[in-house]
């Protein structure tokens, strides 16, 4: 089954919440999901710690020198591995994405972002002509406006199209429930059933946001 | 979007993991600075797993007469001192 790794040297730009979203919904949907936590912030360990929804374990503290037998290890029948990497540019990031069916590079919609994240498509794609075979890969936006597309971003959907790229989308909107995942841990759904999570926000419309995310992503694995 | 017969559909490709392969990987990601960033660990000797040691400070003569009679018993110095201790208690309790 696929490995999907997480990567941009930039921190902050999502990596982490893609990787919950990806986990929890597959999880969801029936699959055994493994989830790899390379990053030295300890994101997903931390919103493990909280509690993990049926289907989904997590391996924590991974090195470069353990990052390809890990993910071998954990690949199998069945089961979906999601990597989620540091934030910076380092030789774990690069052994990581020789080893993935789909690379994921999350980046917020500015200038800023879209520049260090090139700079993982780059890798990407100086490693498919090393090892003589494709990754797939495909940015995604995330943070971006529930309510309005700023110029901003139409203008960086139009300059990746333009280069060619794979944009996911929906894109994964600015949303206090993501955010509070990794203060509650598990999933959206107990995240709505259970009245004492306390979001501020509106968890369905997370939800609903989540889902269709990832069944982009699915379309991308098949 | 349910049910893992869906799942069922996804594969994996096949990726060689050769030693020749991640190190042409690791070429091609120092290239554009994806260097080893592991934590080095820390420089210097490891310390010694004897603990509670002593580094009295004493005339010469008595140091040598200490390390000579250690070394005529076939003994350490540290060792030396703790017959010494032992005989020092054992005449103060009397």
């Amino acid at each position: 089954m696929p490995v999907i790794v997480m990567a941009s040297p930039k921190g902050g730009v999502g990596k982490s919440t893609c990787a919950v979203v990806l986990a929890t919904e597959f999880a969801r949907m029936g699959a055994d999901v493994t989830v790899l936590d390379c990053d030295p912030n300890k994101s997903l360990s931390r919103w493990a710690s909280h509690g993990l929804p049926k289907g989904v374990t997590i391996h924590g503290d991974i090195g470069r020198a353990e990052i390809v037998p890990t993910i071998k290890a954990a690949d199998g029948d069945g089961k979906i591995v999601i990597v989620d990497l540091e934030g910076v540019a380092s030789q774990l990031v690069s052994r990581a994405i020789s080893q993935a069916d789909l690379v994921i590079v999350p980046m917020q919609p500015t200038a800023l972002d879209a520049e260090i994240g090139s700079e993982a498509l780059a890798l990407v794609l100086e490693e498919e002509e090393a090892l003589g075979r494709s990754i797939r890969h495909a940015v995604v936006l995330t943070k971006t406006s529930a309510a309005v597309k700023s110029r901003v971003q139409k203008e960086l959907e139009e300059q990746l199209r333009g280069a060619g790229l794979d944009l996911i989308e929906p894109s994964l909107v600015a949303r206090a429930a993501f955010s509070e995942l990794f203060a509650y841990g598990s999933d959206l759904t107990a995240m709505m059933k259970d009245p004492e999570m306390v979001t501020g926000g509106k968890v369905d419309k997370a939800l609903e946001n989540a889902q269709k995310f990832t069944e982009a992503v699915y379309e991308r694995l098949k | 979007m349910s049910g893992s017969n869906r799942l069922a559909g996804l594969k994996a490709r096949s990726k060689d993991t050769t030693v020749a392969e991640v190190r042409r990987v690791d070429e091609v990601g120092e290239a554009r600075g994806f260097v080893d960033r592991s934590p080095r660990k820390k420089p210097g000797r490891k310390p010694s797993p004897r603990t509670h040691q002593l580094h009295p400070k004493v005339f010469p003569e008595v140091g040598e007469a200490i390390a000579a009679e250690a070394e005529r018993l076939g003994i350490t110095q540290g060792q030396l001192v703790e017959v010494m201790w032992e005989a020092y208690q054992t005449r103060s309790d009397g």
